[in-house]
């Protein structure tokens, strides 16, 4: 007897026992309508393991096909051959621009300070782009990076998650429609414990994975954690700090590395709110949020979840009556969820839902139908640069452990 | 040099155990399998509202859900364990699964459910209403795998993963020693400890999780045919050189087994199969372990590989 299922061209029925009535949660968070006709030809280049994940998203997305994957290590292109399946594999970004010129769009995920060549070499050729944050490691290949898309006529998009989020767009209208009142503090945290490291075939193809440990070209926790959530407050507040402050610790992983392990960072708005963020790989306690805390509520997002917290003095909306509820030690949370009017009508208010995508997914789906449709993406590329240069600011806080003015006028350049 | 690292996902615990060149490597590459474990969870948990597979429950019926090429081919050999077992493994019972889990089982009935893959298109669609697809203990065997494959591409060759001991996959060997050791809890003395290099082992029992209705007890495992819940007795173990093959079939000879049937006259020949408790207990006789004296430094105690 065969024990492997025959995988080649089939259409497969099957059978089983069933009882009982299907549960339908809501529909109201389905994925966004794209265009209908010929699904868009991407290429992906970086294939690690933030890559691979890309690739995983982009399969459930029908609009797009992954027809190209690109690593400059075989090892990875292979692995991601595997989970592509029908896709050409190419050793290099100009390779695959030569051989593969129907490609109509890259993604781009390799390490952060290889973006710019990467990038460069896309929009030359007339590729719409998605490109991974933050975009660069210095303010110079932010600085080129925008130049190059605003020639672009393109899509040009940028993977800050939160603004392609349902969750977050609908907290942010409760935000900007004032339901907060007078800000008092922004929080958020990333927390997960984890080496940070990646494993290679070979110590010198671990070394080069390791690009995120090396002083010199990375951006730390705060580039790589920290800039994905500096953004959802960039884009709540519609303004940038003018100042930042940071401190950092090997608190945990002292296995000869100098980026620091558990970093606190303090970002410091015109008005003199400040932003506290602290992202640490020794304890995932809590893991990653973004709290925004103001006189009549506190907003909590959680990336798949949103809540809203509201003060007992605070005015009541006519949907919260039929909101669901979780409690958190002494506080209880409105469960935030798109059409909660129109799904309480319906009865689909459930307890803990949450969204039916992850937020990688929202992200890249924005970026196929912008590309089909020609359209602006949730997240532009020149949104994107402004807060890679604030994180790349923070950072340099860290390393001169001092305070470190961030010049509006670099950030409208942009 | 030994690793272990364990992560939270499908509602239990995965552990690795791992050999490797130094231990910052061996962390890192057993970090990534983790990762891999986790995106397994991602796409296939049914305890997740955002996962691929919440997401083909919700949509299936109105349309075709579109999968990643992992998730097509998981469930393509899901609909092969489905026909090979006769319907004794059968991932759509996800509706009455809910409702064991709720503690809320309504009276069984044959009402089928069914689904078809549409490979040109690699996507999933409900074909009958009620339809909801659990894809239970075969997800724990494939994340195994995936996790496997993430460390061989690292380099590893010598590991032990789990998860929730019931589903256990071993790469090669200790070094200074010839096998993992693994006991089976529950399993007579003289069968219970065995060692696994380059293999896969599933073990399964309706008594894993149970739920009382008056003065029966219910077991997890149901006979896709008529939706009933089996009775706590029988445990089954399967060895065989893929994780995923091994859990598909564990669960099958449970449901055989309480048909009345032997499980090794549909199984392939490269699985091994050991049960106790069972109506018939013939297999026992059929599954004297090979026993290994030497025990291996990481493990001091063997893995004890309780049934789900």
């Amino acid at each position: 007897m065969s024990s492997s299922p025959d995988r080649r061209d089939f259409l497969l029925h099957t059978a089983g026992g069933l009882a009982a009535s299907l549960f339908t949660p809501s529909l109201a968070l389905a994925r966004p309508t794209i265009r209908a006709g010929a699904p868009l030809k991407l290429g992906v280049v970086g294939v690690g393991r933030h890559g691979r994940a890309i690739l995983g998203e982009l399969a459930t997305i029908p609009e797009c096909a992954v027809t190209a994957v690109c690593d400059t290590d075989d090892s990875r292109l292979q692995s991601a051959l595997r989970r592509a399946q029908g896709a050409k594999g190419f050793a290099s970004i100009a390779e695959l621009l030569d051989k593969a010129p129907d490609i109509e769009a890259l993604v781009i995920a390799t390490p952060t300070h290889q973006h710019r060549e990467v990038a460069l070499a896309a929009l030359a050729a007339g590729k719409h782009l998605y490109l991974e944050t933050p975009l660069a490691h210095t303010l110079e290949d932010l600085q080129a990076l925008s130049e190059a898309a605003r020639r672009s006529t393109r899509t040009v998009a940028a993977a800050f998650h939160g603004r392609a989020n349902p969750v977050y767009s609908l907290a942010r209208s409760f935000f900007r429609a004032g339901a907060l009142r007078e800000l008092a503090t922004l929080r958020a945290q990333n927390h997960k414990k984890t080496s940070w490291r990646t494993a290679g075939s070979t110590p010198e193809r671990e070394r080069e994975a390791n690009w995120q440990l090396e002083p010199a070209v990375s951006l730390g926790l705060i580039g790589e954690l920290g800039a994905q959530q500096f953004d959802v407050f960039h884009w709540f507040l519609s303004k940038h700090p003018v100042s930042a402050r940071a401190r950092g610790d090997l608190r945990l992983h002292k296995d000869g590395r100098e980026v620091p392990d558990t970093v606190a960072c303090e970002l410091t708005f015109e008005d003199g709110l400040v932003l506290d963020w602290s992202g640490t790989l020794a304890n995932s306690y809590e893991g990653r949020f973004e709290l925004f805390q103001g006189a009549m509520a506190a907003i909590k997002l959680a990336w798949t979840h949103g809540w809203m917290f509201k003060e007992g003095d605070a005015p009541t909306a006519g949907w919260e009556v039929y909101a669901n509820r979780q409690q958190f030690h002494n506080d209880s949370g409105i469960t935030l969820i798109a059409d909660a009017t129109k799904l309480a009508a319906q009865g689909k208010l459930q307890d803990g839902v949450g969204l039916p995508y992850t937020s990688l997914y929202y992200s890249l789906a924005d970026f196929v139908k912008c590309a089909a449709e020609k359209a602006a993406p949730a997240c532009s590329l020149s949104d994107a640069a402004r807060t890679s240069a604030v994180a790349i600011l923070a950072h340099q806080a860290l390393r001169t452990r001092s305070e470190v003015a961030i010049d509006p006028k670099l950030l409208e350049a942009l | 040099m030994h690793e272990r690292l364990a992560t939270a996902a499908m509602g239990t615990r995965f552990e690795l155990v791992l050999e490797a060149r130094d231990a910052a490597h061996a962390r890192a590459a057993g970090e990534a399998a983790l990762e891999e474990i986790e995106r397994c969870d991602a796409r296939w948990s049914v305890f997740r509202s955002d996962s691929l597979l919440s997401r083909v429950n919700r949509e299936a019926l109105e349309h075709d859900v579109a999968l990643d090429g992992e998730t097509f081919e998981l469930l393509a050999a899901c609909v092969h364990f489905q026909q090979a077992t006769q319907g004794a493994f059968d991932i759509a019972v996800g509706a009455r699964m809910r409702e064991f889990r709720a503690g809320a089982l309504s009276p069984a009935t044959a009402q089928r459910g069914a689904f078809e893959l549409d490979a040109a298109r690699r996507s999933v669609r409900f074909t009958r209403e009620g339809t909801s697809l659990d894809l239970g203990a075969i997800a724990k065997g494939e994340a195994l795998e995936r996790a496997a494959e993430v460390l061989r591409e690292a380099g590893v060759e010598r590991a032990l993963l789990h998860g929730g001991t019931s589903s256990v996959l071993a790469l090669g060997a200790p070094s200074d020693a010839s096998g993992w050791r693994v006991r089976l809890a529950g399993f007579e003395a003289d069968s219970s400890d065995v060692e696994l290099c380059e293999r896969a082992l599933s073990v399964s029992a309706p008594h894993g999780r149970t739920l009382r209705v008056g003065d029966h007890e219910l077991g997890h495992v149901l006979d896709p045919r008529s939706g009933a819940p089996l009775a706590p007795l029988a445990r089954c173990a399967v060895f065989g050189p893929n994780a995923r093959e091994c859990e598909a079939w564990s669960t099958a000879a449970l449901v055989l087994l309480a048909r009345g049937l032997d499980p090794r006259e549909l199984a392939p020949a490269h699985l091994e199969l050991r049960a106790c408790g069972a109506p018939n207990d013939s297999l026992r006789a059929h599954s004297a372990p090979t026993l290994h004296p030497r025990a291996h430094d990481a493990l001091r105690e063997p893995l004890c590989s309780t049934p789900r």
